[in-house]
């Protein structure tokens, strides 16, 4: 039957541009406002202060010089890079901290840098201790 | 023995290999006599990983650590099921898992009616697409991730399973997705063989695999809603979905899946959009194994720490490759030359509504990746917070409410089936809105999606009640009520709860909303295996007594310093309070966060019916297929 289809395919044309400027401002705004850095240390560190007013820092808490906020929540520690422990950067984070968070753990915080050179976090998650681990062998 | 076992993943390898090539040389020699010893092939491959997977789990059972594996995932002090469930437990023995549960899927397949009654040219296709997805797998097994490695000397000692993953939920969930994983690539091997070995007198693919494309999707949305159930119960946050790269990775093939239903109950009842439905099918498949790539690679950094692996450049290749041959497969596929019926038909909301799907999935995707495709234009990294997922699909997931529904109130061939089910379910829309709005909900997304998940719940009532629609698509009807109330529940729950710190000495009161919570007891003790702090809180709202929540700190032996949350709750139809104990401060008072999830039940109530109802649909007996008209 050719007929309808003639009759079909604009109006299915017309729906699915519809659908497509419909996600496509969707995506667009958010693209533009919930874009933010996806960084390690020691990347974050080579990027200006002022860049990272919004960003997500993957890192190491660092053995040393983590302070519980009393009363609490909260803590402040060094974010150490994964693989160049001698960068780091000092983050403050004022919420409840996680079950997982001690040094050594691998932590993604995310929030922005203020004027001293601090991450002040709004969010702090510690890598789930997956049961899909590293490969811990030499292959 | 596990000589033995690394022998049995290369036999499986040898196999395939040899299978999969005698099915490609009877092809283009156009000798059908090969396929006698190409459905053989399945067999040495099944009995090889079986094989193979009984003596990782006696290894599992018996503690030998001369495994890396198992050194690595369990230990002595572990029960009996969580050393056996240790088998998925990493990246090896998930792939060995996975790479088992295609090969018995196939082998279950090649053994029923449907398959005897396809031609030799189809079968052999199916088994070219069949034996390259077992080889690939037996190839990862036998090179870049083998679980029968052996150290020596063995540890005297396991490294033991996180107290966090010792939970039912997560037991279940990463077998269930990897079994629906599996059960999408018979579908999809057996499209393909029909798109480049086309025979009109042959049932159509999804006619055949209809039951295992609907078995793979229950699993996968059960190890979904387990995964969600377990972050709310286990990890203390509150929360079940955080957007994260490795939740994405189960979403996405769901998605496509779900679409791919959708666009195959028209190709059923229509025999229209042949094409659109062999391209779902492979998209589903393809992006079961880009989760794999997703969670195994380490392209995107994710909060579970699953790492850096050696499997990541394999499965790159493998699924270029794939998406290769469904292209070609796709193109060389007959049209079906049937035009779709008017937008205003069930057809055409279906249509429209697999393409929200599809529109979510690739958004997803994208999303996901945006880490690494933002440094083609960047210098940095850029990726997306859970702030633009929210802001892009949750709006789509409120129109994919409003279709499902409209969608019964419309016929196949175009126009209203039942006027009077339309006017139901606008009233019932507008009745939501209005007890939403009541009820202090205010914010637009929410409110729709709800609305039109209490009207996609009357529609599928009236549909059951007065059509009596259950004798035909019970499955459709369970899922899309299940799905409905899931809405609801994520709807209210994820706008309408609130959460707050307290920090409070002993008798002394907090309040969060209406209620308030006195802090009745401190206890400091220790059980067999762990120390324990909980504090005993008095729940009450308007002076009653609603009962009391214990939320608990434990240190584990097995686990150093670190500490877990046991969280409680007020389990409940309507709000469910939920506390969870941070810690004790140096005045000895406690900080508990508590937080009030209103009718978060409904969300696991919902994604159990979503995977209960298709399962006892498909267990019933069969019934003969209703008039095409009716309430599908």
């Amino acid at each position: 039957m050719p007929m309808p289809a003639k009759k079909n395919t604009p109006v299915y044309l017309a729906a699915f541009l519809l659908l497509l400027a419909g996600v496509g401002y969707l995506a667009y705004a958010g693209f533009a406002e919930n874009s933010v850095y996806f960084l390690n240390v020691a990347e974050a560190k080579a990027v200006p202060t002022q860049q990272l007013h919004a960003a997500r820092l993957f890192g190491t808490v660092a053995g040393e010089g983590i302070r519980t906020h009393a009363p609490g929540p909260g803590v402040s520690f060094s974010l150490q890079d994964k693989d160049d422990a001698s960068q780091t950067i000092e983050v403050n984070y004022a919420g409840a901290v996680p079950d997982t968070f001690k040094p050594g753990a691998e932590v993604i915080v995310e929030g922005g840098m203020v004027g001293d050179g601090r991450f002040d976090a709004k969010i702090l998650m510690t890598k789930c201790p997956s049961k899909y681990q590293k490969q811990n062998r030499a292959s | 023995m596990y000589i033995f076992a690394s022998a049995m993943q290369y036999l499986a390898l040898a196999a395939s290999i040899a299978a999969g090539g005698a099915a490609l040389t009877a092809l283009l020699r156009g000798d059908g006599r090969l396929l006698r010893f190409v459905e053989k092939g399945h067999w040495v491959t099944s009995v090889a990983l079986v094989l193979a997977s009984s003596l990782l789990l006696h290894a599992l059972y018996w503690n030998d650590f001369r495994l890396v594996y198992v050194a690595g995932h369990t230990d002595t002090l572990l029960p009996a099921f969580y050393r056996l469930t240790a088998f998925w437990a990493g990246q090896p023995g998930s792939l060995l898992f996975w790479a088992l549960a295609v090969s018995v899927a196939g082998t279950l397949f090649a053994g029923t009616p449907s398959y005897a009654s396809l031609k030799p040219l189809t079968r052999l296709w199916y088994w070219v697409v069949f034996f390259a997805i077992t080889a690939f797998f037996a190839l990862l097994l036998t090179t870049w991730s083998d679980p029968f490695v052996m150290q020596d000397p063995a540890p005297r000692d396991g490294s033991g399973l996180n107290p966090l993953l010792q939970h039912p939920g997560m037991i279940f969930h990463p077998p269930l997705l990897f079994l629906g994983y599996a059960g999408f690539v018979i579908p999809c091997c057996l499209a393909l063989a029909q798109c480049l070995a086309p025979d009109p007198e042959e049932r159509p693919w999804h006619e055949i695999s209809r039951p295992i494309a609907i078995l793979a999707w229950i699993m996968l949305t059960a190890g979904i809603v387990l995964g969600a159930w377990w972050a709310y119960m286990e990890l203390g946050w509150g929360g079940y979905w955080a957007w994260d790269p490795v939740e994405n990775a189960s979403l996405i093939p769901w998605l496509f899946g779900t679409a791919s239903l959708h666009t195959m109950a028209i190709a059923r009842r229509k025999g229209k959009l042949a094409r659109a439905n062999v391209l779902a099918m492979a998209m589903t498949t393809i992006s079961a194994f880009f989760a794999t790539y997703l969670v195994r690679s380490g392209v995107v950094q994710s909060v579970h720490a699953f790492g850096d692996s050696t499997v990541g450049t394999p499965l790159t290749v493998f699924i270029l490759l794939a998406i290769l041959i469904c292209a070609w497969a796709c193109a060389s596929a007959k049209p079906s030359g049937e035009p779709l019926a008017g937008l205003a038909s069930r057809e055409g909301f279906l249509t429209l509504l697999a393409w929200l799907l599809l529109a979510m999935a690739l958004i997803i995707l994208a999303a996901t990746m945006w880490p690494v495709l933002s440094k083609l234009w960047t210098d940095g990294a850029k990726g997306l917070d859970a702030g633009f997922y929210n802001r892009v699909c949750l709006p789509l997931a409120a129109l994919v409410m409003l279709f499902m529904a409209a969608c019964p109130c419309l016929s196949w061939t175009g126009g209203l089936l039942r006027r009077e089910r339309l006017w139901y379910a606008l009233g019932a829309m507008a009745l939501t809105l209005g007890a939403c709005f009541a009820f202090g909900l205010r914010q637009p997304v929410a409110m729709f999606g709800a609305a039109g998940a209490v009207a996609a719940l009357v529609t599928v009532g009236l549909s059951i009640a007065r059509d009596r629609a259950w004798r035909g698509p019970l499955a459709a009807l369970g899922a899309h009520a299940g799905m409905a109330l899931l809405a609801i529940g994520v709807a209210f729950s994820g706008t309408c709860g609130i959460e707050k710190d307290l920090i409070l000495s002993k008798d002394e009161s907090g309040t969060v909303g209406d209620y308030t919570f006195t802090l009745k007891s401190v206890e400091d003790g220790g059980r067999p295996g762990h120390h324990f702090l909980a504090g005993t809180l008095l729940v009450e709202q308007d002076g009653r007594t609603l009962g009391t929540l214990t939320p608990e700190r434990r240190i584990y032996d097995k686990f150093g310093t670190m500490q877990f949350s046991e969280v409680d709750i007020l389990p409940s139809l309507g709000t469910e309070i939920y506390a969870s104990l941070l810690g004790m401060d140096d005045d000895k008072r406690l900080l508990v966060q508590v937080s009030t999830k209103p009718l978060v039940n409904w969300l696991w109530i919902g994604g159990t019916l979503m995977c209960l109802v298709p399962l006892a649909a498909l267990l019933r007996r069969r019934k003969p297929a209703p008039a095409a008209d009716d309430d599908a």
